[in-house]
Order: C-alpha cells, then structure tokens, then sequence
C-alpha cells in the first residue's frame, strides 16, 4: 500500500512517508481506528532507516494525525479527516485549477507555472522545518 | 556530557611514504546507527576501514571502537570478537566451500547464530556445496555478508556493499541489512559510492574528501541545514557577493548566480533580495548534490 | 580451524613429496643389484681431474650397501628434493589476497597466530618427509637382500629435516615480505643453489655447510651427529620464524 520513497526527490523521506500516509486516508486506503504497519516491517517492506519511520510516525502523532499507543502499535486516530476530504480535495483542485488559468492568462507556460509552485513549497518546507 | 560512541576517530593520519592518504579523519559513529561514508575512489575510505579494523596502523591519531584502542594488538583482536567486516572484493578463502567456509568461520565465534545462519541460508539461497570461487558476484556478496551477519556482531563494518551488483541483489542485501538492524541491535559503518542506497537507508553520513570529512551529520540535519538559493539578476551579476561562513559554493551562470548554503537559505536569501535580484528561488538539494559540490575542485 | 586452513595450503605440495620422495628411496634400493655388479668395472676408469675424482669416490663408497646408499641418496638426490619440497612447503598462501587475506584479517585471531600455525604444520609435514627416503630405504631393502640400520635411518632424517628446515623458515620468512607465490620461491630456490655450488666449490677447505648437515655426512663417517651443526641450523630456522612474525605484524595490509 505505502510506496517506496523516492530520496532523488530532495525531500526528506520521513516527510514523503508523512505525505502518503495523509493520502491514504484521504483516499480512504487508511480508515479512523485502523492499525498502520509497525515500523521494523515497515522499514523493511520499504527498505529504509528504521529511524526514519520512526521520526515521521512520531511527527503525524504530532499533528494528531494517528496515536501511538504504547505496546500495541500505530493507528489512525478517530479525528483524522475522514470523509471530509473528497469535498476538500475537490475544492482544492478548484483552486488550483484558478491560479492555473489565471498565471496563463498573463503569459506563463506549463514549465514556469510548475517552477513557481515547486519553488513556493520548497520555500515553505524549509519555513516550516525546524530552526537552529 | 559523555556520550559513548561505537566508532571514534580523531585527528587520524595515515601516510604512504609521501602520500598523504588521511589527514585528520574525525569521526564519531552513534550505537543502532546505520552509518553512511561517502567519498570519492581514493579519498581514503578503505584506509580508514583497514586502521579500524587493526590491518593497517595509523600513523599519527586515534580510532577506537567500543572504547577500545583499534591499534593495540589484543585490543584489536577484542574488537574484531564484536565486529563482522565484509571488504570491497568479498576476500573469502577461494578453495573452500560455501559448506566449509560457514563452518570455517562458525569456529572463531563462540557466540554464532545457529537461528540466523538458518534464516539467511533459506533467505540468501546459498549453494553449499560449490567452491567460493565459483560463485557469482552477487551470490559471493550474499555468502560474505551472511558470514557477517551470523557472528551476532555488535558492529557491521561493509566496504562498497552493493559495488557491482544488479538492482535485485542490492535490493535484497539492503533489506537485509535493514531487517538486521532492527531486530538485533546492530549498528552499521559502510562505505559506499551509491549515494541512492546511502540516502535510502542511512541516518547518519560522513563526506571524505583528501582524507578529512568534510561534512557529517545525521542525514535529517544535513537536508535542512543545506540549501540551495537561484538568484537572477537583470544585468552581470555582482562580482563579490555571499562570501559569508556556511557558503559552500557560489556558482555564477550568465545573469544567475547559484548559491549552496550549509547554514540554511534564510541568510543568503536576506542577502539576496538587498542585492535587487529578478528572482530568488529557494531549490531543494539532493545528497548528490551535497557530495558533488563538496568534493569538487575549487573553482 | 587455521590448520586446516594451513593443511589447505599446503597438501599438494606435501603429497607431491611424499610420492616424489617414496619413488627416490624405492629407486635408490631397486638400483642397488645392478650398480653392484658395475662397481668393480669403475676402478678401472681413467677419468682425470674432478669427475674422475669424484667417479672413482663414488665407486669407493658403494663397496659396501650403507656406503652405496649415502653416496647415492643422502649426498645428492635426496637433499636436493628435500630442499625443493621444503621450499615448496613455505611458500603461497598465509595472508596472501588470494588466500583470503583481508577476511582472515578481520577474524579475531592475532597476526602472529597465522605465522606460528603455518610454520607449525609446514615443519610437522616437513618431518614426515624427511624421514620418508631413510624409512623407504629401510623398508625396501629387503627386497634386493639388504638390511638398512634403524640408527642410519634416524639420524639421516633428523640431520635431512633440520637442514630442510632452514630452507621451510627461509621460504616462510621470504612470503611474509614478498607476498605473492614465486618471488619467495625463487629468491629461496636461488639461495639454495648458490650455496650448493659454494659448498661443493670449497668442499675440500670446508667440512661444514648447511648441506653437508642435510647429507649427514659427519654421521656417515664418523658416527656421529653434527650436534653443532644441528643446533645452528635450528637457531637459524627459529630466527627465521621469528623474523617472519614480526614482518607480519608490522605489514599494512
């Protein structure tokens, strides 16, 4: 179900982990109360740093994404957006889907526009990422 | 704060004859850690494996594994009852076979895994009854790396693991290699000019270059902390600029001047935009990147 | 376990000496019926100068079986074999990359531990084929109506293996420097002839020599063992070893 992370990308791998885990749910791969695989499995099946499914479990915890539950293992925690998300997805493409035809309108190609959006959430990773 | 360190170099030198193959090597490897050692052919990265394991004697510096001292005789022979070593060319006895070479190696440690040798012959598949030098490279990588993994080492020492072997086969030693790491308490030292497998499964890396690192770190820190900053500029772009502790390298093409940081992108990024650029754009950066740039020529 | 390892290095040569040494002792005994029956025509040769010398000595010595034999086996054939399988012996293998050096290194054994196993099972096979051709020709002498002493046959081995033995350390101290397989060989093999051609250069001024030790020829004459001779040549094998050991352990690998 989770795929192997890709570490060309220039993202860090935990964070990718992090990703599709929230993309499981909101496709519904993963359902409020179910049990994610362990992490010495996990990082086997995906052939990763056991730390590194560590630290990304222990930061969706943080975000109140899933609950450790000491003994027992990983799960998605009852609050996590469930069926909320299709509704949520779809407004979201419908932003998108705005700034796209907006920034072509002024003159933008397809390798502009994707440059400026990858860019951006560099920038924001980086923002958002832990300061010394 | 003491913290006891699995591998611990300091100021290590070797020299051949004029050739200076290490100059000042520190290092310090953490317990459970899978530890990456990247460098170019030549850096210094087997000499540095061979001081470890008391095949070659330093000529000035410290290296110790477990607290003890790699270069004393029986400390030595101490540290290899706990190490498990696999060189670049998988040096095993050609003439035995796979059958012998198990029992061979079975009767040095006291503490063999009869439960592990069971598990890696079923996994690994290994032909116990053909002589070692009959097999092919990927099947000699899996006998050797077996052998390492059955002594219930508490150190794994791998130079080049995967050097030469098809995706199947690295993929299979990596699993194993993980799989190991996590059930058993292990901690892993390898060399590798794959910074793919390194990015993979590491958690912490060190960069050799000319003998000395010059980057280490927990791989998590070493994404955040490097960064790369694109800044375009409507004309030349200005002579003296970025010149700041934790510029890397500051790279200039036609009106961009590409600037990779160590420090993190919002000093240059500050430095940036008082220079009135067309665009600054921050870029993420790969391992690859950060292994090029710090090992490639000053311009 | 590193016996094996050592026996591993060192079978082929070993079984080659046997067979080589077995086949020497047979052909010394089997030969005996016809150099017999030529003797009394040799005293009559004319040779002059060294070859004549030497014939007509010869012909001396093979009056009687004991004479006959040292002159044929124990002067030439035989130390010149012993010499080869002892060299043969200390060659190849130890920590060499293709015996596995690297992975022999990383086992939690002391460098010196290598040395001491090889020289220990080299010098224990090494016996056994010293004594091979005075036990063979003990064995088979009956076959041509001879009977051969057991003191001859213990003294011409132990003189054979003692003076084989410096060649064994030569060779196992030339590996531990040179590494590889032929260099020690050859550097060795050549020693050994040059002194075989000095020895037999001065054999009139000198009586001694690590030669004249492995023929046993002060047995031979006088009954006696070169005890002074003896110990040298195991002093010098000792050092050789010791020599080797601590090559080992000072070598970057």
């Amino acid at each position: 179900m989770l795929l192997k992370p890709n570490p060309a990308l220039g993202v860090p791998i935990y964070l990718q982990l992090m990703e599709q885990v929230k993309h499981a749910i909101e496709t519904g791969a993963l359902r409020p109360g179910e049990q994610l695989p362990g992490i010495r499995p996990l990082a086997e099946e995906l052939v990763i740093n056991p730390n590194t499914v560590a630290k990304a479990y222990r930061e969706l915890e943080h975000e109140g994404v899933i609950e450790l539950r000491h003994g027992a293992g990983a799960f998605v925690s009852a609050s996590a957006n469930g069926r909320k998300t299709p509704d949520k997805l779809r407004a979201a493409q419908t932003v998108v889907q705005n700034a796209v035809e907006q920034l072509r309108a002024r003159g933008l190609t397809e390798e502009e526009i994707r440059r400026l959006f990858e860019a951006e959430l560099a920038g924001l990773t980086r923002a958002g990422g832990r300061n010394d | 704060m003491t913290e006891s360190w699995v591998i611990e170099t300091a100021g290590l030198r070797k020299d051949y004859g004029p050739v200076a193959a290490l100059r000042g090597l520190d290092l310090q490897v953490p317990q459970g850690s899978i530890y990456g050692f990247l460098g170019r052919n030549g850096a210094g990265k087997t000499t540095a494996i061979k001081i470890l394991l008391g095949m070659t004697h330093p000529t000035a510096g410290r290296a110790s594994i477990f607290g003890l001292n790699a270069a004393a005789g029986e400390e030595s022979v101490e540290i290899r009852r706990r190490t498990a070593f696999v060189s670049e060319d998988k040096d095993l006895i050609d003439g035995m076979t796979v059958e012998s070479m198990i029992r061979f190696t079975a009767g040095f440690y006291p503490g063999w895994r009869s439960d592990l040798e069971q598990r890696y012959l079923r996994r690994f598949e290994l032909p116990t009854f053909q002589k070692v030098k009959a097999l092919s490279r990927g099947t000699r990588t899996k006998l050797a790396l077996f052998l390492a993994l059955c002594r219930s080492a508490k150190l794994l020492i791998l130079d080049e693991p995967t050097s030469g072997l098809d995706p199947a086969v690295t993929e299979e030693v990596l699993q194993a290699l993980v799989a190991h790491v996590a059930k058993e308490e292990t901690t892993v030292f390898f060399s590798s000019h794959q910074i793919a497998e390194v990015d993979q499964i590491a958690d912490r890396v060190a960069i050799i270059d000319a003998g000395r690192a010059v980057v280490a770190g927990a791989l998590e820190d070493l994404r955040e902390k490097y960064s790369r900053v694109q800044v375009v500029f409507d004309g030349e772009p200005p002579k003296t600029a970025f010149e700041q502790p934790g510029v890397v390298r500051v790279r200039r093409s036609g009106r961009t001047l590409s600037v990779l940081s160590s420090a993190g992108s919002d000093g240059v990024i500050e430095q940036a935009r008082a220079l009135n650029p067309v665009a600054v754009d921050v870029v993420p950066v790969t391992l690859k990147e950060i292994f090029l740039e710090t090992v490639a020529e000053e311009d | 376990m590193l016996w094996y390892k050592s026996w591993l290095e060192t079978r082929w040569q070993f079984i080659a000496g046997l067979i080589v040494l077995a086949c020497a002792a047979a052909e010394v005994v089997l030969l005996w019926p016809k150099i017999n029956e030529l003797i009394p025509m040799a005293s009559n040769i004319q040779a002059n100068g060294e070859i004549g010398r030497r014939i007509r000595e010869g012909a001396e010595l093979a009056r009687d079986y004991r004479g006959y034999v040292w002159s044929q086996a124990f002067r030439q054939g035989v130390t010149h074999m012993a010499t080869l399988f002892a060299v043969l012996l200390g060659t190849g293998g130890l920590l060499s990359h293709r015996s596995g050096g690297l992975f022999l290194l990383s086992l939690p054994v002391p460098r010196r531990r290598f040395v001491l196993t090889r020289a220990a099972a080299g010098l224990g096979e090494l016996l056994i084929l010293a004594f091979i051709p005075s036990v063979g020709i003990l064995l088979f002498s009956p076959a041509v109506g001879k009977s051969y002493g057991v003191a001859d046959a213990v003294a011409h081995g132990t003189c054979l293996f003692a003076a084989a033995a410096v060649f064994f350390s030569s060779a196992l101290l030339a590996t531990s420097i040179f590494g590889d397989f032929w260099r020690p060989l050859l550097t060795v093999l050549c020693l050994a002839i040059i002194l075989g051609l000095l020895e037999s250069a001065l054999a009139g001024q000198w009586t001694w020599g690590i030669f004249h030790i492995m023929s046993g020829e002060a047995y031979f004459r006088h009954r006696e063992l070169p005890w002074l001779g003896l110990l040298a040549s195991a002093a010098i094998s000792i050092a050789m070893l010791f020599g080797a050991t601590i090559e080992i352990e000072r070598l970057d690998f």
